[in-house]
């Protein structure tokens, strides 16, 4: 009994630590997306195309030239997707849960395996909104002196 | 006069009795934990019994502990979602229940199931010895009790509790896991990735020093018991009763403290 509980343990640290640092190559083609901030965004994460899950998140580097977040997206390949379509990072509530979604284009062509998604929205920064609402910036100084 | 002076100075020295005599228990623990780990500290040292209590300590536990922390991990994980619904915050789940079970429900429930399985068992078995005059014996054979029974069950507790509680944060982690995965549409790679990234070194570690904390109060709590056990098979049942329910109190009076020290503010 003793035995399988550390198999078990042993087994669920290997499966914590490298869960997310899989290839992504292994099922579906792969499309790369760049976006000007990623936020909660993790490795393995959802992409998703009107709400149904068409792939994952496989790898989020930082292009060292542009200052740009590098993701590389893991695509069911039953979908095809226009050449114009849009990639935007959301999120389910207000603290997480962010993932992609692809909202398709009207172009004729599709992309290609290791095609650039060219048209992305990045995550918005809630808690900066909220700041800006919460502490307008052209708010005069005595109102902010509490 | 002499009926009426007794009666009305009887709560009095109820209460004098009450408090001189926990404060003799106090004091009588304590002068036994230092013996216990003066002990530990000088030596001679019994390697083949402290493995033995090891096993019997740490391994023969993992069953139990790892019972305890999945259903733990699994209904925290239940909670928390219903906690974090309330304000649109289901996903921050996984981070709360890893951090609840790292710093806190790991250590503790580990601990507590030892004090039931291990505490016991240790009162019981000194106890039982103490009953039939074998630790008398032992010391005509010019062998410390306390180096040879008290400080390798010590040693044994205060190393196996924290591996215990690695297995139990573990095993609690991957219940919150299989449910959220399972049952409420979490994206399993993203739960551990928000997992792993979002606990640090000092979360685990600050709950194995509690474990190591709360493993000295099991066995010192099991081995006082048993040492001082009086009245023969009763008196054995007693100590193991005694052991387990002062034990557990202990380790939830000494958490409070442990966590007071590393919260920081």
């Amino acid at each position: 009994m003793g035995v399988v509980v550390l198999g078990l343990t042993a087994a669920f640290l290997v499966y914590l630590f490298t869960v997310g640092d899989f290839g992504g190559g292994r099922r579906g083609y792969e499309l790369t997306a760049r976006f000007g901030q990623v936020g909660a965004l993790a490795q393995g994460a959802d992409v998703r195309v009107a709400g149904v899950k068409v792939g994952t998140v496989s790898k989020i580097t930082l292009d060292p030239a542009t200052y740009f977040a590098q993701t590389r997206l893991a695509i069911d390949p039953e979908v095809k997707l226009p050449s114009d379509s849009t990639a935007k990072i959301t999120s389910d509530g207000l603290l997480g849960g962010a993932h992609v979604v692809i909202e398709p284009g009207g172009a004729p062509d599709n992309l290609k395996p290791g095609g650039e998604i060219q048209n992305t929205q990045g995550a918005i920064d809630l808690l900066g909104l909220i700041g800006e609402v919460v502490r307008p910036k052209a708010a005069p100084p005595e109102t902010g002196a509490e | 006069m002499g009926a009426l002076n007794g009666g009305v100075t009887a709560p009095i020295r109820a209460i004098g009795r009450l408090a001189s005599g926990s404060l003799a228990e106090v004091g009588a623990v304590s002068l036994f934990a230092l013996r216990g780990v003066a002990a530990m500290v000088i030596g001679p040292w019994f390697p083949g019994q402290i493995l033995r209590q090891f096993a019997a300590i740490g391994f023969f536990s993992l069953p139990v502990v790892s019972l305890t922390a999945v259903f733990t991990g699994a209904a925290l994980a239940l909670n928390i979602y219903t906690g974090g619904g309330r304000f649109n915050a289901e996903q921050i789940m996984p981070q709360i229940v890893a951090l609840g079970l790292t710093r806190e429900l790991g250590p503790v429930l580990a601990a507590l199931m030892l004090a039931g399985r291990v505490s016991a068992t240790i009162a019981a078995e000194i106890g039982a010895m103490r009953a039939t005059e074998q630790i008398d014996a032992m010391r005509t054979l010019s062998t410390d009790p306390f180096h040879y029974l008290v400080a390798p069950r010590i040693v044994a507790a205060m190393v196996a509790l924290p591996l215990l509680t690695l297995v139990a944060d573990t095993i609690g982690i991957a219940g919150g896991w299989l449910v959220a995965t399972l049952t409420l549409d979490f994206n399993p790679a993203v739960y551990a990735r928000s997992t792993v990234d979002f606990i640090e070194a000092w979360d685990v570690g600050s709950g194995l020093v509690k474990a190591v904390v709360f493993g000295f109060i099991i066995a010192l709590m099991g081995c006082y018991n048993g040492y001082t056990a009086s009245g023969g098979a009763r008196g054995v049942g007693r100590a193991a009763t005694q052991a387990m329910v002062s034990a557990g109190i202990l380790i939830f009076a000494s958490d409070y403290v442990l966590t007071t020290l590393f919260t920081d503010r």
